[in-house]
């Protein structure tokens, strides 16, 4: 008898506590770091091993390249059907550049199919807007920066060593 | 106008009858409307969450826009259904739960309340026939889950109507009459005050009963989601179902009235204007009815019956023991 006495208490305190729920489409929830949406695409860092393609459950990746002058495979297109698509990851990690990997982008609703055939650009411009394009950047950016450093430093050291 | 009980009856007063019939209609539909907002939000809050806040401000159209929904469905009567038993259900269903609301003292002037001698037992023999409804229901659909759902409701309710009708008796000792209006008023004058005070015992022994007729949570056995489907009202679509529904939330507030009548004084009370007392009164019982519904889970089937026959009976028949023993002493 007490027990049910005791769990409506429980029940009444919970009015008063934060309520969990997120007014949606207003709010986004924080997705984790390893979060699997759509995918990005960086064509710099593509060495066209074809491991991706390969590892595809779904054969949705199809992909083509060609030997540049430096004798260096480039990447010339680069197809997603995200209709089959699983959005399993094994892509992502069986890539040994990191040339493709994942966003958080989930709201991908479309009036027709042909939509769902990402190429490339559209990869590529979806590594621009949601994507890790700036955290690379800045990273490009501090590690010029701290080549400079390092040379000016060494060119100090060079000076001072030959005037001393 | 209101002295149609002694004059024969004319046309303008049949009209004025039917008025006023659609108007206390209206009025109904309008309040469990808002219970069943009410519901919703208060489990929600109970459950850490918040209920429907988008539609309208504060998301008070919900259930406007859950109505025109029913309203808009298509009306599916299924193919080996009996047809006239199937579409008669609801309203066998819904026609006592809005009849008992005559009977119900609501303010101190008694303006809307049929001052019947026998209040208590209308109130009582009426929402028997609703389990008829619920019966019917059930075994119109031509669906076993519908069936087992209907003979579960009807074992349910008849075995809890029994405690109900006891629990009243230790109230109708003390006030010595059956009509409400005047139990009421007894309470005003009770040397113990109101008389949850005297008939604890009875009071919690009608709300269980109320609860388990109301086939609500920890007694919802008959709509069992997770058993049943959803128990007798599987195969009705629309509005008929939209009837259902209301027939539960009707008696949920008119059982929550007779509580309020019986055992929490009507509508006594200090400064307050009357009605509010009663309304403020009812809300607390519905309030309470929803709090165990979000706080407890079902009951086993098996233990269902053995608490109404095994538990309850003995103890409302102790308390009608207990009140004619210290009736007679004290």
């Amino acid at each position: 008898m007490f027990g049910i006495i005791k769990g409506l208490g429980v029940t009444l305190g919970q009015l008063t506590k934060k309520k969990v729920t997120l007014q949606y489409p207003d709010v986004k929830p924080v997705w984790p770091e390893r979060f699997r949406g759509i995918h990005e695409f960086i064509p710099e860092l593509c060495i066209v091993c074809n491991q991706c393609a390969r590892i595809c459950p779904t054969d949705c990746i199809s992909l083509s390249g060609s030997r540049d002058a430096n004798k260096k495979m480039r990447i010339d297109t680069y197809d997603i059907n995200f209709e089959i698509c699983i959005l399993c990851d094994l892509c992502v990690e069986v890539c040994p550049t990191e040339a493709i990997l994942m966003t958080d982008q989930f709201e991908l609703a479309a009036y027709s199919r042909d939509e769902f055939y990402k190429d490339m650009h559209w990869l590529y411009d979806n590594h621009k807007e949601h994507g890790t394009y700036k955290a690379l950047q800045a990273a490009k950016e501090q590690a010029a920066q701290e080549l400079a450093a390092r040379e000016s430093g060494s060119a100090k050291e060079t000076e001072t060593g030959g005037e001393a | 106008m209101f002295s149609w009980q002694t004059q024969p009856l004319t046309g303008f007063n049949f009209i004025g009858m039917v008025i006023g019939a659609v108007v206390v209609l209206a009025l109904l539909l309008l309040i469990v409307m808002y219970l069943i907002f009410f519901l919703r939000k208060v489990v929600a809050w109970m459950q850490n969450r918040i209920g429907p806040n988008r539609v309208g401000p504060w998301g008070l159209f919900q259930s406007m826009a859950d109505v025109l929904k029913l309203l808009l469905k298509e009306d599916i009567v299924p193919e080996n259904a009996d047809r006239a038993l199937f579409m008669i259900a609801p309203i066998i269903a819904f026609v006592p739960a809005f009849m008992v609301l005559a009977v119900i003292p609501y303010t101190a002037t008694h303006i809307f309340t049929a001052g019947l001698n026998i209040g208590v037992l209308y109130y009582i023999a009426l929402s028997s026939i609703t389990i008829l409804g619920i019966v019917l229901g059930g075994w119109a659909s031509n669906n076993k889950y519908s069936l087992v759902g209907g003979l579960r409701s009807a074992a349910q309710m008849i075995s809890y109507e029994i405690p109900l009708g006891m629990s009243v008796l230790g109230v109708v000792m003390l006030a010595g009459t059956l009509n409400l209006t005047t139990i009421v008023q007894q309470q005003a004058t009770d040397r113990f005050g109101w008389y949850i005070i005297p008939q604890i015992i009875g009071f919690v022994v009608f709300m269980i009963a109320a609860i388990a007729e109301l086939n609500q949570t920890p007694f919802d056995l008959p709509e069992a989601e997770s058993e049943l489907v959803a128990g007798y009202f599987t195969e009705y679509t629309g509005f008929r179902f939209a009837f259902f529904m209301l027939t539960e939330f009707v008696y949920l507030f008119a059982i929550s009235a007779l509580a309020t009548t019986l055992f929490l004084g009507g509508w006594l009370g200090p400064w307050l204007p009357s009605w509010l007392w009663f309304a403020i009164k009812t809300s607390a019982v519905i309030f309470f009815m929803f709090w165990v519904r979000a706080s407890m889970p079902r009951i086993r089937t098996d233990l269902l019956m053995g608490l109404a026959w095994k538990v309850l009976i003995p103890v409302a028949l102790f308390n009608i023991l207990l009140t004619g023993l210290l009736s007679l002493l004290l």
